[in-house]
């Protein structure tokens, strides 16, 4: 529960003063109820800000002094200037490093969370052992008022001391190549693998659908998409088509083409996966992994489609493989006319969308055709069979680890 | 997937402990979530697919509570509570920011039909169980007092 929330100081006029780059005198101070303001001035290096507390002569309730103007944090402004709402992947933020005692730290991060801080890390408390201060990490968007929002978070804690903080920059990075660095091979079953693009498959022999995630989901790790590929390799019998709705990096489409039930003719293994895979994705990043895997999985392009569809699913799609200028409007109209003609279709997304988009998901199978839908946990599937079951016959559901994958024929 | 955080702490050695305000159903690799948990390695797309999943019960792009622990070994686990109470008193008076100088500027009033749905909502919370209606009813006229929100038997 938040603790009881003490005010701070009006941070409106304070922000306008600080707008103005690069200054380092003080600011008057709005007059706080109890006190009168002094203004005075620190001398800051743009990155180091250090507060001392000031008690300020305080009647009635306490009232905490905001030493300083916030300008320092200004200063490091990277040229930005209102705060930026947006979730940009090159928008700097700001990194909030402060120091405080142990048995506040908790109290102090729900505080900070209440004013203003998008996430709050604490290095964990059992390591730091020893010592009396511990380190909390906080990290602001771009052009947040830190300094009113750390006070009012320590008056909040009921801190009797402002607690000592260094902002730094960050530049943003691709988070997600940083930590692409830990993925490792995935085994989904005996003989089937998915290897990120970097690492060497274990078992040469196997079917390796080699991906290079990016942004988009689906490195084969997942619960969800190991239950949607060892759902392809049941039902992949050769020949099929395959539609992967969501299709993320496209490790569905691309399995569909590589794997399939093997079948003993006489004296050898006659493999043969579906004849043709179709992915759409809302997501134009996805689309572009996929395009993408594709290529490192040497997959002609006449074997695999991709589509880009807008939000409300309308056919207004383009053929993403010829990466032309001119994209032409007909790859929507060759989405919508091979609607009801898929012999599998897989949609591995989330609850709400498979909710929503049930006619759309059934539409493309042909009657009789596999419909496997998962992204869900085991408790949401009693309302997707619900919502499917109007459509759908022959239902099963397998699960691995509290994810689900349901699928089923569709009627006549 | 998600455990009690306690007995998570007594199986492995705890690296970190990270608060995040995600968006419901909205989790992305861009902030919050890209350098909270980049920074220690963590498989991002894991994180917000699972927390989208979890997620789909509630109102889309509610902003709520996570909290991550995250293990040396580079897993983690992460426990999803409801929006802060300030969050709640913000919706429900229809205002955006609170009052700059709460007990003397009264920015908006609800009435205790409003603190009691509130209250309801948020027993739900994992980690207020515990706490009786009423006192979890007295808490939050505490929170709206400090926003300058003022509580009225009728409206």
């Amino acid at each position: 529960m938040l603790p009881l929330v003490r005010p701070g100081r009006a941070a409106a006029p304070l922000r306008r003063l600080c707008r103005r780059i690069l200054l380092l005198s003080s600011s008057p101070q709005t007059p706080s109820p109890s006190s009168s303001s002094s203004p005075y001035s620190t001398k800051i290096s743009p990155l180091l800000l250090l507060l001392s507390p000031r008690p300020s002569p305080a009647s009635g309730g306490a009232w905490r002094w905001r030493g300083v103007s916030s300008c320092a944090v200004r200063a490091v402004d990277v040229g930005g200037e209102a705060a930026s709402t947006s979730s940009d992947l090159s928008s700097p933020y700001l990194s909030v490093r402060i120091r405080c005692r142990k048995e506040d730290a908790e109290v102090l991060s729900e505080g900070l969370l209440c004013f203003g801080a998008t996430s709050v890390t604490v290095d964990d408390i059992a390591a730091a052992g020893n010592l009396d201060e511990i380190t909390i990490t906080s990290i602001y968007a771009h052009g947040e008022d830190v300094d009113s929002s750390v006070s009012n978070a320590a008056s909040s804690a009921g801190l009797e001391y402002k607690p000592v903080y260094e902002t730094s920059v960050g530049k943003q990075c691709d988070w997600v190549t940083v930590v692409q660095e830990t993925y490792e091979s995935t085994k989904v079953i005996n003989g089937l693998w998915v290897i990120p693009k970097w690492r060497t498959p274990p078992d040469p022999q196997a079917i390796n659908i080699i991906i290079n995630p990016g942004l988009a989901f689906g490195t084969g790790e997942h619960p969800t998409t190991k239950l949607c590929l060892l759902l392809l390799r049941e039902t992949v019998k050769g020949g099929e088509r395959l539609l992967d709705y969501g299709t993320g990096t496209g490790v569905l489409g691309i399995a569909a083409l590589k794997v399939s039930c093997l079948v003993l003719l006489v004296y050898y293994y006659l493999q043969m996966g579906a004849a043709l895979s179709t992915g759409i994705d809302i997501d134009p990043q996805a689309v572009t992994s996929a395009c993408e895997n594709m290529m490192l999985n040497g997959i002609d392009s006449n074997k695999m489609l991709l589509y880009l569809v807008p939000t409300n699913a309308q056919a207004a799609c383009f053929p993403n493989i010829d990466k032309s200028e001119e994209n032409k409007p007909t790859g929507g109209l060759e989405l919508k006319s091979s609607k009801g003609s898929y012999d599998i279709v897989a949609a591995n997304i989330l609850l709400n969308p498979l909710l929503e988009l049930v006619e759309d998901i059934i539409g493309y199978a042909k009657p009789g055709g596999i419909v496997a839908v998962s992204g869900i946990l085991t408790e949401q599937v009693p309302k997707v069979e619900e919502a499917y079951s109007r459509y759908l016959e022959n239902i099963s559901v397998s699960e691995i680890d509290g994810w689900a994958c349901l699928q089923g024929s569709r009627k006549a | 997937m998600a455990t009690t955080l306690k007995d998570a702490v007594a199986r492995k050695p705890v690296l970190a402990t990270i608060r995040l305000i995600v968006p419901a159903g909205a989790a992305r690799p861009a902030p919050p979530v890209g350098p909270a948990l980049g920074f220690y390695r963590l498989n991002l797309m894991a994180f917000c697919k699972d927390f989208n999943a979890r997620t789909q019960k509630y109102k889309a792009e509610t902003p709520m509570q996570v909290t991550l622990t995250a293990y040396k070994d580079s897993t983690f686990e992460f426990v999803v509570k409801s929006p802060s109470v300030a969050w709640f008193l913000k919706k429900a008076a229809g205002i955006e920011t609170a009052s700059g100088r709460p007990g003397h500027n009264v920015v908006s009033s609800l009435t205790l039909r409003h603190v009691y749905e509130i209250a309801k909502l948020k027993q739900s919370d994992p980690y207020c169980k515990h706490m009786s209606l009423e006192a979890l009813c007295k808490s939050i006229i505490g929170t709206a007092n400090s926003m300058g929100i003022e509580i009225v038997k009728d409206l």
